[in-house]
């Protein structure tokens, strides 16, 4: 106990342990913020997982579950849940986690803490509400003119000012951290990448704001329009910074998974750094790869804004790939004895499942960067644009990659911070393959349907029997692929309530963080 | 490590080369207009050229298109095979896509209102096009489409 009288505790009445796996100090306010952050990110991404199914069913033209009313409403949801939603409070949870059980510290302030997870959750709550009723059946992009009612504008500005607050607290957090002397030297490289996933959400956020409250004007009637190509563009300030802040946490989980899995870290500490560094530079200016077709900025515009900018931003990914499977493979060959250029692989227990969720992310996400590079070419933007190319784009990066990865951490994170061994974890295995399997065929099918022109968001894709006979096809087997995923993804939730609830308790580090190497 | 260089330098040099030397760039003649001017500078248009359900665009002129949920007028707009011929195209209302689909071909553009795309189109092949809207516009989305029909 002699580390608790060196902290000055005016006022707190927290208790604090040692973690038996990292050895970590954790307090318990720490422990309940990222916990209840985390528990709201699973849910989130149940529903969202949930309104998937409505939309891939219905997508499948040989099944077309829903009306056409109600699936532009759950496909609306499903984007708000599974790309907003989930994510945000996932990172949330990382940012607590990062910014005060890494560093050995306390939140910095609690109140705080609450406040902007209450915020979340009501703005979460009033986004779906509004959404479900049918009342703002206007995708989660909500193109102004276009207009929905004006609490759904209302939910998204209180689940901004949440999630900033939460970024406020992040930073004090560690200002604390470093004054009180609870870590030395530079900040541990996850911290490193979850602040510069910070850095890229403030800027998102406000630039979200600036899209979202005039739009929220102008569905109160308190100004007569909004200009619809501005709002593009604060919008996807928005919505595409927003998907680096995703990337940046997908690779922070790669790390995790990595270190806690096989004991690996980076291979070279400032490399890791550089690319993460690489991000922040990069992704603040990418978002003009949204406008290629759109008939306002110049070519030059989008060429640098869209085209160069999105083809360098492959850059910082590959660095990490290369990273994360460098440093596991000279861990292990640091470790044991193996034969030849790949006998390293031989030695990973390929059957647990944050390994399989780490394969998956990685492989997954190498697609996505691919389409990704195909989609921002100028020229070729005007093959895929709003065609399901682009959902097979988001879903092999949000997804296959990201999805995967936190999902994967999250069999670590889960026990460690519950200290309760991991639910059935041969089960575990099972969800996360048939997951990695479902989405890796189902993206597949998604970019192959874009190819052959399918359009996205749309709920019948005959056009009155015009259209051209091979769409159908690959529609159909996307909704296969994506019932393979769903039911991986429901063990998912089931696996983490189990854990939560009824998981054995122990306080064994082989039995919370199973080593993933035989 | 030069190879690699000197590879990165020319995919770069074709990428932006192919701005200028390229057949099949994204337009980028624009031009801003109102809704209310361009709803009523494209029914008059269609009046002259053969309706709002089926216009022809006679050789060395241009075309005009409003897209209006749900559907676009003319909805099925005739361009002869081989000629260049300038579509300008506008939304009245919300935004709105403007993607000629079918085999092996597919063209898509973001369509605002109060912004006119001018796109310069060569066909070669005669036939009937699929117009869809791709872009969401509304709960009968799905229903706005039309039509290009290249005769020779």
């Amino acid at each position: 106990m002699a580390y608790v009288e060196r902290i000055p505790l005016a006022g707190a009445s927290e208790t604090v342990r040692d973690c038996p796996v990292t050895g970590l100090r954790v307090w318990s306010g720490a422990q309940a913020l990222t916990l209840a952050n985390a528990v709201a990110a699973v849910l989130a991404l149940a529903l969202g997982g949930l309104f998937a199914m409505g939309v891939a069913f219905t997508r499948a033209p040989s099944v077309e579950l829903l009306g056409s009313d109600s699936f532009y409403a759950t496909l609306t949801a499903h984007g708000v849940a599974a790309l907003i939603l989930w994510p945000i409070f996932f990172e949330v949870a990382a940012i607590v986690f990062a910014s005060s059980i890494l560093l050995n510290a306390r939140v910095w302030s609690m109140a705080l803490g609450w406040l902007s997870f209450a915020l979340m959750v009501a703005g979460a709550v009033i986004l779906l509400v509004v959404i479900l009723t049918g009342n703002a059946s206007v995708m989660f992009t909500a193109y102004v003119p276009l207009i929905a009612d004006q609490a759904f504008y209302l939910g998204y500005l209180i689940f901004a000012v949440g999630a900033l607050l939460a970024i406020v607290n992040f930073c004090m957090s560690i200002v604390k951290a470093r004054a009180e002397g609870t870590f030395s030297g530079s900040l541990p490289v996850i911290t490193y990448g979850v602040a510069c996933a910070a850095i890229l959400a403030l800027f998102s956020i406000l630039s979200g704001l600036v899209a979202l409250i005039p739009a929220w004007l102008y569905s109160n009637g308190w100004i007569d329009s909004v200009e619809p190509i501005v709002y593009r563009t604060w919008f996807w300030g928005l919505g595409h910074t927003l998907q680096y802040v995703n990337v940046v946490a997908m690779v922070v989980c790669w790390y995790g998974i990595v270190a806690f899995g096989f004991g690996a870290g980076p291979v070279n500490q400032k490399f890791t750094r550089i690319a993460f560094i690489l991000y922040v530079l990069i992704a603040l200016p990418v978002l003009g790869h949204h406008f290629l077709v759109d008939p306002s900025l110049g070519t030059g515009v989008k060429w640098v804004g869209g085209t160069g900018m999105g083809i360098a931003l492959g850059i910082p990914s590959l660095m990490h790939g290369l990273a994360i499977m460098g440093g596991t493979e000279a861990k292990i060959r640091h470790s044991f004895s193996t034969k030849g250029l790949f006998g390293w692989l031989g030695r990973i227990r390929w059957s647990d499942p944050a390994v399989a969720c780490l394969t998956g992310s990685l492989l997954i996400f190498a697609f996505g960067g691919w389409s990704g590079t195909v989609q921002t070419t100028l020229q070729l933007n005007m093959v895929t644009h709003n065609t399901m190319s682009i959902p097979g784009h988001l879903h092999q990066t949000v997804v296959g990659g990201m999805t995967i990865a936190f999902m994967g951490f999250a069999f670590y994170l889960v026990p460690m911070l519950v200290r309760r061994a991991l639910w059935m974890p041969k089960l575990a295995s099972f969800a996360a393959w048939a997951y990695v399997i479902g989405m890796l065929f189902a993206t597949s099918f998604q970019t192959w349907a874009g190819a052959l022109g399918v359009p996205r968001r749309t709920w019948d894709q005959s056009y009155g029997g015009e259209a051209p006979g091979n769409w159908d096809l690959p529609m159909n087997l996307n909704g296969i692929a994506a019932g393979v995923a769903g039911l991986g993804g429901a063990l998912f939730i089931v696996i983490m309530v189990a854990t939560l609830l009824i998981g054995k308790r122990t306080d064994d580090p082989a039995e919370l963080v199973p080593s993933a190497l035989k | 490590m030069w190879l690699i260089m000197v590879a990165g330098v020319l995919m770069a040099a074709f990428s932006i080369g192919w701005l200028w030397w390229g057949d099949q760039n994204v337009p980028s003649k624009t031009e801003t207009t109102t809704t209310a001017a361009w709803l009523a500078k494209v029914t008059a248009w269609a009046g002259t050229h053969g309706g709002m359900n089926r216009a022809v665009v006679p050789p060395g002129e241009e075309g005009y298109i409003a897209a209006v949920r749900y559907g676009f007028i003319p909805e099925t707009i005739v361009v002869k095979a081989g000629q260049p011929t300038t579509l300008n195209i506008s939304s009245v209302d919300v935004l709105h896509g403007w993607s000629i689909v079918g085999d092996n071909q597919n063209i898509s553009l973001e369509i605002a209102p109060r912004h006119v795309f001018s796109a310069t189109i060569t066909p070669d092949e005669p036939g009937t096009y699929l117009v869809v809207c791709n872009e969401y516009c509304g709960l009968q989305h799905h229903t706005m489409k039309g039509r290009i029909v290249v005769e020779r």
